[in-house]
């Protein structure tokens, strides 16, 4: 809950003492409340401090954030945080920009909350509204128009198809309280039958949220959208979004568990799908971005694993692969966002980046991590998953390892052009806050090293 | 634990510093091999020795790094050789030290690691490093020879991955090496589990049809990549077979052995005759390479006593002779600036000194009596003649395919009377080949010194694999 405040909060003092005055002079306040947030929802997970008296006034049947879900809420602001810091700002936008990213930060944090489908539905229309008009915010980009309409199109009907699933699952279970809806299922369970309405209830839902994480087939608007929006919208979306949809999701289907044996027969193709496709279509990209949205489509596929395994023992796993994901993306998105400033669209970018050791080891990091390589958080995230999905579904960790193996091809391929085709260039991209960069950067690095030699640590945390 | 911690400062050391001097490289290299000669003392720990044990991940993987004689055979040819690699690195490469040094750590731990998914770490962690170096350092642009490498070697350890998982998940959910010794299997997880890890140690060692990333990989890399490849990094394939898929899948060996003996003595002759019509030095030796070790994995497979010791032997004395042939390469290519057999020749003309050494490296890759490559190469061709005879005798060709190429070698390099200018060869490019002359003669005159390092912690897996399997010949 402290996060939700803080960070909404923030969003609003971003909005009123920043206005008329341009983007880059409210920045540090928005980063400071979600610091704060970060530290604070941290704090809480770990029982350091407790808030709870505060926010007695919140009734627990909507909200209610369990350590893990604090935990989640922690690296959700500290993921907002750490994109504020590392992709730029311009000059050209407001502080309407930073508000609405705290405002779309606030609805995400609902929806890891959400405890009832109603906030559920709120949770993702605050962390998708925001998102539409920040897809378009480079407003002289006829790509992010193009964009920012198509996102809103997609989304208003994926969260319309997501209204109507709650709605028939209201009509079979008489509740939205997803504790209830349980309690109903589990008392189906033993009479050997569900009722239809909840079983189209849960495909709809699952289909309104299988669009707002872009999984495979419902991923058409992400490559493009990304592509349109600005880097740090793109970011935005590829992470914050993801995260919070993926804990939103499993809670969902967690709820749904006395049919999990049904609901696997269609999550697991769908995984297998989204895992091949995403990484294959990557294989054929030409532009980085684009290559970035199909390898977040293709951590989807993973992060679907998640649903076929029993939720109560993996939470952590899930929170370990969401902090690796993001660390990884956000890192990557940053050096795309970075070396593309000349307008250099493809792989060949990298070339320059020779110059910028700390950049260059980044990189080299980032993308062993996101791969999935040994001695990276990212190696621990996909082995915990593979490992616990492994009794689920042999098969699926299988294809899961497959995708891991097509995903190298495309994950190195900025290494051809930062060490086998580096050119010595004037050191040509140079921006304000240097120094403050390398600082998160070198920090993220550390991050992933450290978590990736010694996962004790995230272990515990969540 | 020093022997992963001192490589990697060193690495940092050399990646951080601006420091010239090779000798500064070589000794920092050394303190690992003191560490190894003086600490731990050769042929004391049968049952192996717990240098280091930490829970790592929950309760089912502990970081277990244990040495055992045979570790300790892997060992002091990982700290040998590599002094001797980052001595020959030219040009001030600090970059490739310290991407040796690196691979260093993960190679170490891959020989110590006593816990599945430890060992896939460090296995893992090895291929970066070189990776990076074959990526950085080779003579053109080479993406594809190394994303092709990095694939073939990343679907290989990937299948283990899902092997190792999948073994864990029947022991409930240890990681443990004993608790995967211990797990009983059905044939057909055995199959499976087996399948996986052998594809992982295949495409490493390589045998035969899953050799195809070789060739291209050593003849592009730079030399020292190409040292630490084929020197010790095609061990951790051997040493896999014998520490890994053996033991913990014991079930299926009787149904791979006969397969994996066909690859390799397929590979055996196809490496020597490929070999015999190559015009580049450095591909001579890469199929020279792709020969000798389906050897050593032939020996391993026909599971009797002779067969072990003469492949252990083997790997060590493996590991210094392509070392040293790639060292005669490095030292020619730098003078003359080639490295093609049609451009060179005379070199005995000139140097004199360099030529024997030379001779003496080619006579010991083509297991000449008295040097080392014999007795190995002897008693590895006993196992496979025991195994079948047929094996025996078609796999015995490679002596005569080894000396015909070798020699080709040697005479096309050395003798002739081809004008090729040359300049003077510095006594620092000279000390690494007399070091790996010495071994071969000192090998070759004393195997028993090597054989004797290890035979109780041979004994002891050799027994680990017949409970395992049930009968071993």
């Amino acid at each position: 809950m402290i996060g939700i405040a803080l960070v909404f909060l923030g969003g609003v003092l971003t909005l009123f003492l920043g206005i008329n005055k341009s983007e880059s002079k409210s920045l540090w306040m928005t980063r400071l409340f979600m610091l704060a947030s970060a530290i604070l929802a941290g704090a809480e997970s770990q029982g350091w401090i407790d808030f709870s008296t505060f926010f007695q006034w919140v009734p627990p049947q909507m909200l209610t954030f369990s350590p893990f879900k604090l935990s989640i809420v922690s690296i959700l602001s500290f993921f907002g945080f750490y994109i504020l810091s590392l992709l730029p700002s311009s000059d050209k936008k407001g502080a309407d920009v930073l508000g609405l990213t705290a405002f779309a930060l606030t609805g995400a944090m609902m929806m890891v909350g959400s405890q009832h489908l109603v906030m559920l539905f709120l949770g993702l229309e605050v962390l998708s509204i925001p998102l539409f008009v920040l897809a378009g915010s480079e407003k002289d980009n006829i790509y992010g128009n193009e964009a920012a309409m198509k996102y809103f199109l997609m989304g208003a009907f994926s969260t319309a198809i997501f209204l109507l699933g709650a709605a028939f699952t209201y009509g079979g279970s008489g509740t939205l309280i997803l504790a209830e809806i349980q309690m109903k299922l589990s008392f189906s369970a033993h009479f050997g039958e569900f009722p239809v309405l909840l079983k189209a209830g849960v495909i709809l839902m699952s289909v309104g949220l299988l669009f707002k994480v872009s999984a495979v087939p419902f991923h058409f608007w992400s490559p493009d959208v990304y592509e349109g929006s600005p880097n740090r919208v793109a970011t935005f979306m590829a992470v914050i979004v993801k995260v919070a949809g993926f804990v939103a999701f499993s809670q969902l289907i967690q709820t749904f568990s006395p049919m999990q044996s049904w609901l696997n027969q269609w999550i697991i193709p769908l995984s297998i799908l989204t895992i091949l496709a995403g990484n294959i279509v990557a294989l054929a990209q030409q532009t980085v971005k684009r290559t970035l949205a199909y390898s977040s489509i293709s951590h989807a596929g993973y992060l679907l694993l998640f649903l076929i395994v029993p939720m109560e023992e993996n939470m952590n796993v899930l929170g370990t692969y969401l902090l690796s994901y993001g660390l990884g993306t956000i890192i990557l998105f940053y050096l795309m966002d970075k070396y593309s400033a000349n307008g250099e669209k493809s792989f060949e970018m990298f070339k320059t980046i020779k110059n910028n050791k700390i950049d260059l080891a980044a990189l080299v990091i980032s993308t062993l991590s996101i791969a999935g390589v040994p001695s990276t958080i990212g190696f621990i995230a996909k082995y915990q998953l593979f490992s616990a999905a492994f009794s689920q579904s042999s098969m699926a960790v299988y294809f899961a390892l497959l995708g891991s193996a097509i995903s190298v091809a495309y994950y190195f391929k900025p290494f051809r052009y930062a060490f086998a085709e580096a050119q010595d260039s004037e050191s040509a991209v140079n921006k304000d806050g240097q120094f403050f960069n390398q600082v998160c950067l070198i920090s993220g690095m550390i991050f992933i090293l450290v978590l990736g030699l010694i996962p004790t640590i995230t272990e515990r945390f969540f | 634990m020093e022997f992963i911690i001192i490589p990697i400062l060193a690495s940092l050391i050399w990646a951080f510093l601006p420091i010239k001097s090779r000798w500064i490289a070589a000794g920092l290299g050394l303190i690992s091999l003191v560490v190894l000669l003086t600490k731990y003392n050769q042929g004391s720990f049968p049952d192996g020795l717990v240098v280091f044990d930490q829970p790592w991940l929950g309760e089912s993987v502990r970081f277990t790094l244990v040495i055992d004689q045979i570790t300790w055979l892997m060992l002091f040819l990982t700290q040998f050789l590599l002094p001797i690699i980052v001595l020959s690195v030219k040009n001030n490469n600090n970059k490739l030290i310290s991407w040796a040094f690196l691979m260093q750590a993960g190679l170490n731990g891959v020989f110590m690691a006593q816990d599945g998914l430890i060992f896939y770490l460090f296995w893992e962690l090895a291929m970066i490093p070189i990776y990076f170096i074959t990526l950085q350092f080779s003579e053109k642009d080479n993406f594809v020879t190394t994303i092709r490498f990095f694939i073939y070697t990343f679907v290989g350890s990937l299948a283990m991955l899902a092997s190792l998982i999948y073994l864990a998940s029947l022991s409930g959910g240890s990681f443990a090496y004993a608790d995967l010794l211990n797990t009983q299997l059905s044939h057909s997880q055995s199959l499976i589990i087996g399948g996986g890890l052998l594809l992982a140690f295949a495409v490493k060692i390589p045998i035969f049809p899953f050799h195809l990333w070789q060739a291209d990989t050593y003849t592009n890399a730079p030399a020292q990549g190409s040292m630490l490849l084929s020197g010790i990094m095609l061990k951790m394939g051997l040493y896999g077979l014998i520490r890994w898929y053996m033991p913990l899948a014991a079930e299926s060996i009787d149904f791979y052995q006969p397969i994996i003996m066909a690859l390799a003595v397929i590979g055996i002759i196809y490496g020597g005759i490929i070999a015999i019509r190559q015009d580049d030095m450095k591909r001579i030796t890469a199929y020279s390479s792709l020969s000798h070790v389906g050897l050593i994995a032939a020996g391993f497979f026909t599971l009797n006593s002779s067969g072990f010791n003469g492949g252990l032997l083997q790997m060590l004395v493996h590991g210094f002779n392509v070392v040293g042939m790639f060292l005669i390469i490095d030292v020619i290519q730098q003078n003359a600036k080639t490295r093609n057999l049609s451009e060179l020749g005379g070199i005995a003309a000139k140097f004199k000194v360099f030529t024997v050494l030379f001779f003496v490296i080619v006579i010991g890759t083509a297991a000449a009596p008295l040097t080392s490559g014999f007795p190995g190469e002897f008693m590895l061709l006993n196992s496979v003649f025991k195994y079948n005879s047929v094996h025996g005798i078609l796999s015995g060709l490679t002596i005569i395919l080894c000396a015909v190429y070798m020699l080709r070698i040697f005479q096309k390099a050395a003798l002739g009377s081809a004008e090729i200018e040359m300049s003077e060869i510095s006594f620092i490019d000279y000390l690494p080949i007399i070091i790996i002359g010495f071994t071969v003669l000192f090998i070759g005159l004393f195997p028993q010194v090597i054989l004797e390092i290890f035979p109780m912690s041979l004994e002891k897996l050799m027994l680990e694999i017949s409970n395992a399997k049930g009968v071993l010949s």
